[in-house]
């Protein structure tokens, strides 16, 4: 069991990538799972999710098992092995 | 030169082939501002809601917005507003491109169509040149190749041509009108309506710009406008990069994704027909925008084939892919395309074909009645091509296809697996999943449409703010102030786009500049609140009553998978609010007193 993380628009396109995985020894917060992601991505992701007071950006959704984490417990919302974090930085259309 | 508040009316009366012009100015204007909302009051005006949709009696209007051909940003759109043959309800479909801005230029900013043409025509304007052409050697002609012809005829590279195509001949009840061949005017039929008109097209080549409009006040919140709309995440980043194609993967992942005619919410080959994968597939070609946008969503894409065109979008993605079950993004973009040179609504085509699907693998439609075309299954990549084709021409089994899905479910037998309200098609999110996104459905003056009132922006995508998607409390005062700001910015001939960045305040702000007239942001809301109040009393005198305000009985059942199973459509539990706040009778009503209070009668 791992944690998957999919990157979804502009971040699957500029960092070519469709996602990571994760081995967790423990459950962590989705802040943790940002500073563990700047580490493997040049800290990209601080810089795209996050504003300098390091709430989440306005727009930037982050979903953990297709739920909003603005719903849960925002970035102190806890993951272990068996979950997915979605990302995607603020999109719209229709 | 013509002041963008004193709009120059054609009216064009095709049985006799008589043209004349009215001014309208004053009052009128500054209680419906233009495009949607001045059309409306038009049509309200001048015909019988309950005239047959397809009859000499209804009436097509043209109609720029207050702000089109303006340098207001997005300013290029122009609406057609009718009675609708797919809904009965009013209809008014929406286009960008370039057509509009054009019209505009020419001096004419509402045409009036009335009656029926006894052969087929077209109409030129050409400078201060307004003539009815006789349109034979073109009817039956597709849009691209209808296009080229009437700018060849103009003898002007630069004329602008809005057309239909042999859908909108056929009366195929929801072909669309079609601008620069890719922009449509899309949803609710109004390509039958000019089919049934004897009307072919509109071309129209300015010799001078003529708006008149204060255009140092304007310039200034122009650019203080461009500048946010520019450095927004969406607008500026987001749509140019990725269009409206980048909603699959997030609507998918919130288990709001309309899967096989709405049986399912999850769509596993979503990674297949995406907006990534349109990027990564090597589809795209490039972004373009219309006249006056500094977002530019549009997607200029190529197939391995050869064939190139615009789009998909992502509803029409959907349509024709998740809601049909394909996976097949080749075969979705080969769709499009033809829905677009023969002139079809995208969502309702895909979306007719998927409940074919259904009432065929049910076994409600026979075998025969397919006369040797493929199998209606869910997945076929070849069904989706060859039936989008039959139902333009009418041909074969396409007849009972080019009614929409509620026809045909219901000639079958089970109109309940017509996912649509007021018999159109809803699009692409499931309202079992998105609470307020399914009120504004059941509300939409035109049925079953996700541009009357985009919850979803709230809801799932956190603009302009994040609200829980599942929380009933305040949608309603949600719904009616998205309602009545989107009646406004259609009004105003701007793209609904730009209201991921901007807000009402910067509405009354660009059409004060412009205008000088001197809007509130409440005056301008209620200006808003009076479209809406208006389109509703035409559907009511029409006959479709509030009885009409609902879903299909599939959202009163638990979604079957997903983040969100287990979990139904709980719109009844909020409409009664939604009547009060909207100061509705408890029956739906609009009472005679409030008619009076908001001018609508």
């Amino acid at each position: 069991m791992t944690l998957k993380v999919k990157f979804y628009s502009l971040f699957r396109i500029n960092l070519k990538s469709a996602g990571t995985e994760y081995k967790l020894n423990s459950k962590i917060t989705i802040a943790e799972l940002i500073k563990k992601l700047d580490q493997d991505y040049d800290n990209y992701f601080t810089q795209k999710l996050l504003e300098e007071d390091r709430s989440i950006s306005p727009g930037a959704i982050i979903l953990v098992n297709g739920k909003n984490i603005i719903h849960l417990d925002k970035l102190e919302t806890e993951i272990t092995n068996k979950d997915t974090v979605t990302l995607f930085p603020p999109s719209a259309g229709g | 030169m013509g002041k963008i508040y004193e709009y120059k009316v054609l009216r064009v009366d095709l049985t006799n082939e008589e043209i004349k012009t009215e001014k309208i100015s004053g009052e009128l204007v500054k209680n419906y501002l233009g495009g949607r909302g001045l059309a409306s009051k038009i049509l309200y005006d001048e015909i019988d809601p309950k005239v047959d949709p397809l009859s000499p009696e209804n009436k097509l209007i043209y109609a720029t917005g207050l702000l089109t051909g303006t340098a207001a940003s997005t300013g290029g759109r122009y609406m057609v507003v009718t009675k609708g043959p797919l809904t009965g309800t009013i209809a008014s479909s929406n286009s960008g491109g370039f057509f509009g801005a054009e019209l505009r230029f020419s001096g004419n900013d509402i045409i009036i169509f009335e009656g029926k043409a006894s052969h087929p025509v077209y109409l030129s304007i050409m400078g201060d040149k307004v003539e009815l052409k006789d349109a034979s050697e073109i009817w039956g002609k597709p849009v691209y190749e209808t296009t080229d012809l009437l700018i060849e005829a103009a003898g002007n590279k630069n004329a602008r041509v809005s057309c239909i195509g042999p859908a909108g001949e056929k009366l195929v009840k929801f072909a669309s009108i079609m601008n620069e061949k890719d922009r449509a005017a899309g949803r609710t039929g109004v390509g039958a309506v000019m089919g049934s008109k004897n009307l072919k097209a509109v071309v129209v080549k300015a010799d001078e710009k003529q708006v008149e409009y204060f255009k140092d006040e304007m310039m200034k919140v122009v650019k203080k406008q461009t500048k946010i709309l520019k450095e927004d995440g969406v607008t500026g980043e987001g749509l140019p990069a990725l269009g409206t194609k980048v909603l699959d993967n997030i609507i998918n992942s919130t288990g709001a994704y309309p899967t096989k005619n709405f049986q399912f919410a999850i769509f596993e080959d979503v990674d297949e027909v995406s907006g990534e994968a349109l990027v990564e597939k090597g589809y795209l070609q490039s972004n373009t925008g219309c006249y006056g946008c500094p977002i530019r969503c549009a997607r200029k894409t190529k197939l391995p084939n050869g064939r190139s065109g615009e789009g998909p979008e992502y509803e029409t993605g959907w349509a024709f892919g998740a809601d049909c079950g394909v996976n097949d993004l080749n075969a979705i973009s080969e769709a499009n395309f033809i829905c677009n040179d023969l002139g079809l609504d995208t969502i309702t085509a895909g979306a007719t074909i998927a409940c074919a699907m259904e009432l065929y693998e049910k076994g409600y439609i026979d075998k025969d009645e397919l006369e040797n075309g493929p199998e209606l299954k869910f997945g076929s990549s070849e069904s989706i091509i060859y039936y989008t084709e039959k139902m333009a021409y009418r041909e074969g089994f396409g007849d009972q296809l080019a009614e929409g899905s509620y026809r045909l479910a219901d000639s079958k037998g089970h109109p309940e697996l017509s996912m649509s309200v007021k018999k159109q098609e809803l699009p692409a999110y499931d309202p079992r999943g998105v609470q307020g996104h399914g009120l504004n459905y059941v509300t939409s003056n035109r049925g079953g449409c996700h541009v009357r009132g985009y919850m979803i922006s709230p809801e799932v995508l956190g603009v302009p703010e994040k609200l829980d998607p599942q929380e009933l409390e305040g949608k309603p005062k949600w719904v009616m102030t998205f309602q009545d700001l989107t009646a406004i910015i259609d009004s105003i001939g701007m793209c609904l786009f730009t209201s991921f960045a901007l807000g009402l305040d910067d509405y009354r702000e660009i059409v004060n500049a412009g205008t000088q007239f001197e809007y509130s942001s409440e005056s301008l809301l209620e200006t808003g609140e009076r479209i809406y109040n208006l389109e509703r009393q035409f559907n009511l005198e029409a006959g479709i009553l509030p009885e009409e305000d609902k879903l299909p009985a599939r959202f009163d059942e638990p979604l079957p998978d997903g983040p969100q199973k287990g979990i139904s459509t709980k719109y009844r539990e909020i409409l009664p609010e939604y009547y009060e706040i909207r100061g509705w009778q408890e029956d739906g009503w609009i009472s005679e007193q409030k008619l009076k209070d908001m001018k609508i009668k």
